[in-house]
């Protein structure tokens, strides 16, 4: 089955590490929707996070290949069900007198404020899950997006369990 | 003791117990190569004609010694020039450190003379790369350069240095090489599983591949296969991992495996993948392969399992290890009945050959010929093409690393580069190489180095004047449109090797074969011998691409 799902990859922070991950997933084939690097509490290593389209079967195949990479400590995925997910978005909306009402109550419901106003324009903050922020776009979209920027999905296993659990650091 | 990075590099170099390198000089790597010139009584440096050569000569020299091929060469062009032969030995598996020079860090992504992102290019064909920002590294650098390169699943590491971290002078202390356990991560209910899986089975057979060579697994392999009275059959990577003279092997399996193989693959109820990776050279159509058999996967690799044909269970770990392990928990059996039928599909095709022409000599006589000259112990080469098709089908190895193709790439150029290599890992062994016109043309130009450290290799060319494997695809499939196969050259092989200083002599044919190339054989000394083949040599049987042995062809115009 080909679906959205979303990979946390604990990495080691070296050189070419996420230039490897990435020419990786192209090469078998993965459509890469959106991918986050940042670093974490353990210094000299980050974490990736992507959200990719994909085949099931070819995900654990390609597991498989990505734990091979010497700097790839721990790939796992985090379903939705899960984990806690949560995504940024700035969208800048075209804002005219008559539409203005109407934008700003499509944008409440999504729990998304206003950071900035131009002359024409408002940009929006939102955060929530993917396939919120993905609706909001929708929503707005009809009185005219100016421009958006996404920060990707970023994703952790809830509850106590985490990625690094069992992990020998070097 | 404060040595320069370039004499760290030795140092480490000697770390490791490398006493022999490949090379070519240049810029980016001068002070590499003044640091060689001082070590030179404890390293060995062999100069080829171009870096590919000497890329492919590490690579042989690994494949036949079982140590890791070290390369050198310089930065830019240097570097390139080895790309061919680190994607030769990712392919195949084979332990191999390249430590390439690059231009000083201060002139680095500036387009600088000779600059080039050698650790960009190289990054799929790699198992690891490292570029050297900061002398303090270089040592445990190289070190863990070596250790990726060689435990594992092995492959090539490349290591880039730029000049001027060569030149600073840094602490360096002496370490001992840390040894790593390949760990079998497969749990002992798994291999219960299996042991029974085998008992069951009425008809089983091991596909044994590169893997059974890379972990040095023969000796339990035999063990093993003889205690389950299972037939063994081969990848053409895996050819010497198993003695051909054993009554359990049948040969190779695959696209020009015999008919015999192909039969009992797709009759087999039980298939053993050892150290194999079900390419598609072997299961052409990954659905059809051994659909009517239970399929168990061993392998080092937990990527490889599952990645092309599904297996039922799976090992990973080191064969020597799981190999073991599971012999001691499977009983003794007997299979005669199934290997009473195999031997009735092993005499439908075994006619006796005949060798009486005038015009040409046969590629199998020629084989045959050479295998009367050689022992178990001596080492045979080649290109790739029909030639190697053809040895791999007729030669009969006993012992492990006594062969070296470039069975997962396909290059061609690789044998002259992987023979120089391999003599020179082992003098005292002789070295045989089949190429062929089309691939021999390619590299020829490490005649040179051949006749310069006077390695007495045996070249066989197997002239058929045309590109013949591409050719016979041609044939089969493209209606006989023979595009760009039959280049009509008029190259003397014999007075090519003369302008080398090499003894050359010809075989015209079939008559000449064996006296010529026993006398060329006795020489003792480089030499080549050009034999004059047909180019309607067609090599048979052959499985069309994803196809499965239904559709073997057997013969062919």
């Amino acid at each position: 089955m080909v679906r959205k799902q979303i990979i946390g990859l604990f990495v080691r922070n070296y050189t070419g590490v996420l230039q490897r991950v990435t020419s990786l997933f192209t090469r078998r084939g993965f459509n890469i929707d959106s991918l986050t690097v940042s670093p974490t509490s353990i210094e000299g290593y980050s974490r990736i996070t992507v959200r990719i389209l994909g085949d099931d079967e070819q995900l654990s195949q390609f597991i498989n290949q990505m734990m091979k990479l010497n700097d790839v400590k721990k790939v796992e995925v985090l379903p939705e069900s899960s984990s806690v997910i949560s995504e940024l978005i700035f969208i800048k909306v075209k804002i005219n007198s008559e539409d203005r009402n109407k934008i700003l109550t499509a944008a409440s419901s999504y729990h998304a404020s206003v950071v900035d106003l131009g002359e024409t324009s408002a940009t929006f903050r939102a955060s929530g899950l993917p396939s919120e922020i993905d609706e909001l776009v929708s929503r707005l979209e009809p009185f005219g997006i100016m421009e958006l920027v996404r920060t990707g999905a970023i994703a952790l296993h809830s509850g106590d369990e985490c990625m690094v659990d069992g992990l020998n650091i070097d | 003791m404060k040595l320069t990075g370039a004499e760290i590099i030795a140092e480490c170099l000697l770390e490791q117990g490398v006493d022999t390198v490949f090379g070519y000089p240049g810029g980016a790597v001068l002070n590499i190569y003044d640091a060689l010139y001082k070590y030179s009584d404890k390293i060995k440096h062999i100069l080829t004609a171009h870096e590919q050569g000497a890329s492919h000569a590490a690579d042989g020299y690994a494949r036949t010694t079982g140590k890791p091929g070290v390369v050198i060469a310089t930065s830019g062009p240097g570097a390139t020039n080895l790309v061919t032969g680190l994607a030769t030995a990712y392919m195949d598996s084979i332990p191999m450190v390249a430590i390439t020079g690059n231009v000083s860090t201060d002139l680095l992504s500036r387009d600088s003379f000779q600059e080039v992102d050698i650790t960009g290019i190289t990054l799929p064909i790699t198992k690891y790369n490292f570029i050297v920002k900061d002398i303090a590294d270089l040592a445990n650098i190289l070190r863990k350069a070596f250790r990726i390169a060689t435990s594992g699943r092995k492959g090539p590491v490349l290591v880039d240095v730029p000049k001027d971290i060569t030149a600073i002078s840094y602490e360096y202390e002496k370490t001992p090489i840390r040894t790593y356990e390949n760990v079998t991560s497969s749990k002992n209910y798994e291999f219960e599983a299996i042991a029974q899986a085998i008992k069951n089975a009425k008809r089983p057979m091991i596909y044994m591949g590169g893997g059974v060579l890379l972990s040095e697994a023969t000796e339990e392999l035999i063990k093993f296969a003889e205690k389950i009275d299972c037939p063994v059959c081969s990848s053409v990577m895996g050819l010497g991992g198993f003695p051909a003279s054993h009554k359990l092997f049948l040969g190779t399996l695959g696209m020009h495996g015999a008919y015999e193989t192909g039969k009992t693959t797709a009759n087999a109820d039980l298939i053993l993948a050892i150290g194999a990776r079900f390419s598609d050279r072997v299961a052409g159509d990954r659905e059809k392969f051994g659909q009517n058999a239970t399929i168990i996967h061993m392998d080092i690799d937990k990527a490889e399992i599952n990645k092309n044909v599904k297996s039922k269970f799976s090992l990973i770990g080191d064969l020597k290890d799981t190999l073991s392990a599971l012999t001691e928990l499977c009983e003794n059996k007997d299979n005669s009945e199934w290997i009473k039928e195999i031997s009735a599909w092993k005499e439908q095709f075994n006619k006796a050959p005949v060798y009486d022409s005038k015009e040409f000599a046969h590629a199998y006589h020629i084989i045959e010929a050479v295998q009367k000259l050689t022992t178990a112990d001596d080492i045979i080469v080649t290109d790739v093409g029909q030639h190697q098709m053809w040895v791999s089908q007729r030669y009969q190895f006993e012992n492990p690393r006594t062969w070296c193709t470039s069975g997962g790439l396909g290059t061609m150029g690789y044998g002259m580069g992987a023979a120089i290599g391999a003599q020179t890992g082992n003098p005292n062994k002789r070295v045989v190489l089949f190429t062929g016109d089309g691939s021999f043309h390619m590299n020829l130009n490490e005649l040179v180095t051949m006749k310069s450290y006077n390695l007495p290799i045996m070249v066989v060319v197997m002239n058929n004047s045309v590109l013949g494997m591409v050719r016979q695809w041609q044939k089969l499939f493209y209606g006989n449109r023979f595009s760009q196969t039959d280049p009509h050259r008029a190259t003397d092989f014999v007075a090519l090797a003369n302008a080398f200083g090499i003894d050359s002599m010809r075989v015209h044919n079939d008559s000449e074969v064996e006296s010529v190339l026993e006398q060329a054989f006795n020489l003792n000394k480089p030499v080549l011998v050009d034999c004059v083949l047909s180019p309607d040599e067609n090599v048979l049987p052959m499985i069309p691409p994803g196809k499965t042995v239904d559709d073997m062809i057997t013969e062919m115009e």
